[in-house]
């Protein structure tokens, strides 16, 4: 290995990208168990029991009330703050119906028709959305 | 002996499996991002370019590997793979069949040339490495060709460098030309291009940044090869960072290769779709 790598500058700058959480291991480890729990929806039998008592299926996993909520209220965002992964998280919206662009566009406070029409148009420009200090 | 002849590019968006398993070719959606792989169908259809072995590298989503166990590199040796229920139920496409004395080789062969990979047997595999098969070789009954399965971790971070998905590509080309059998082989990299699938940024599309990888696949890969974790993620969103493994195919390829074909349309649902085709160096 030629170089050592700043982990604390490379940390830093993950944390330096607007509407953005970067799934670091900080986070990997808070959302440890909601990520699981998503996980478990991959079973169908694991979706019957979700659907027939989302509550009660809580009960099982050793998650915060903050991020049992969250995943009630399917607040994605504060879901993505909590330790959350969209691979994750996406079963949980799948299980719901929700196709990747209808799940996605409810996280940018768009309407899923005014993303839609945003993509088809090119989609997100980069200007001014790569860094919060640097502003551009 | 076995040789690397071509490398393959492509995005792996589900979508682009989804619009193939259900007849939508022809939608106007869809018909511009499938129009970009005709070319390649027709060029892997030919004997003369068709490969015997794709050593096809790519993500898992949270299918067959889940937050318990993360391995930056696995390879897959068994003798097949299933394609995964990625929760919408199996995707109708074939089994997966390794050509599992050629994967064993290059496990042993890479680890003794430094690469700690993860060897995995018991696997599903998802969209990931399904899709690229489908884009390039639409619906058939069998696969056409033997697949090694490359999975790389671009989803807990840190995702492996840039520099070092270079650097497995060239210990792959070591590892295929040290193989007895007289194989052709392809690398493929998947994922990419620009996407961010989360929070309020999600949608973010950088097309000029795009194109300019694309063109230095072959004018600059050692600007590639250096570019890191942080400007993907700035430039092209959060989930761009799956063009990292692009990188390893570049790097099994050699030096001097030459670009055959080039595909890039937005959207393909959430994603920028890019698709390339490069001639190994000889
Ligand atoms: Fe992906």
């Amino acid at each position: 290995m030629s170089k050592h790598t700043d982990i604390h500058e490379y940390l830093a700058e993950l944390e330096d990208i607007p509407g953005t959480r970067i799934y670091t291991t900080k986070r990997a480890r808070q959302g440890y168990w909601l990520n699981q729990m998503g996980m478990s929806l991959m079973k169908p039998e694991n979706r019957e029991r979700w659907k027939a008592d989302e509550r009660k299926y809580l009960e099982d996993w050793p998650m915060t009330d903050a991020q049992k909520e969250a995943l009630l209220a399917r607040d994605y965002n504060r879901l993505l703050d909590l330790g959350g992964n969209v691979y994750y998280l996406a079963k949980v919206f799948s299980a719901d119906g929700l196709s990747f662009v209808q799940a996605v566009a409810s996280m940018t406070g768009m309407s899923v028709d005014d993303y839609k029409a945003m993509m088809m148009a090119g989609g997100r420009s980069p200007q001014g959305n790569r860094s919060i200090k640097g502003g551009y | 002996m076995a040789r690397i002849t071509a490398g393959v590019a492509t995005s792996h968006v589900p979508l682009l499996g989804v619009g193939i398993d259900q007849g939508k070719m022809e939608e106007d959606y869809f018909k511009p991002i499938y129009a970009g792989y005709e070319w390649s169908k027709r060029w892997i259809a030919d004997p003369e370019n068709k490969p015997d072995v794709v050593i096809l590298v790519y993500n898992d989503h949270a299918t067959a590997f889940d937050m318990n166990l993360i391995p930056t590199f696995a390879i897959g040796c068994a003798e097949e793979f299933q394609p995964a229920d990625e929760g919408w139920g199996r995707r109708p496409v074939p089994v997966v069949k390794n050509d599992a004395d050629f994967a064993w080789h290059l496990a042993q062969s890479l680890i003794l040339d430094e690469f700690d990979m993860t060897i995995i047997n018991k696997m599903d595999v998802d969209h990931g490495l399904t899709v690229p098969l489908s884009l390039m070789f639409g619906q058939p009954a069998e696969w056409p060709v033997k697949v090694v399965p490359l999975a790389v971790n671009v989803v807990t971070y840190p995702p492996p460098s840039g520099n070092r998905c270079y650097a497995l590509g060239e210990a792959i080309r070591n590892a295929v030309e040290s193989y007895d059998k007289d194989l052709k082989v392809q690398v493929w990299g998947t994922g990419g291009m620009s996407h961010q699938l989360q929070g309020p940024r999600a949608g973010l599309i950088n097309k000029e940044w795009d194109q300019r990888f694309l063109d230095d696949l072959t004018a600059d890969p050692l600007r590639l090869r250096h570019i890191p974790h942080i400007e993907y993620l700035r430039e092209t969103g959060s989930e761009g960072i799956e063009t990292v493994m692009w990188l390893i195919m570049r790097g099994a390829l050699g030096g001097d290769v030459k670009e055959l074909h080039r595909h890039y349309h937005v959207p393909g649902s959430n994603t920028a779709v890019g698709h390339i085709v490069l001639e190994a160096a000889p």
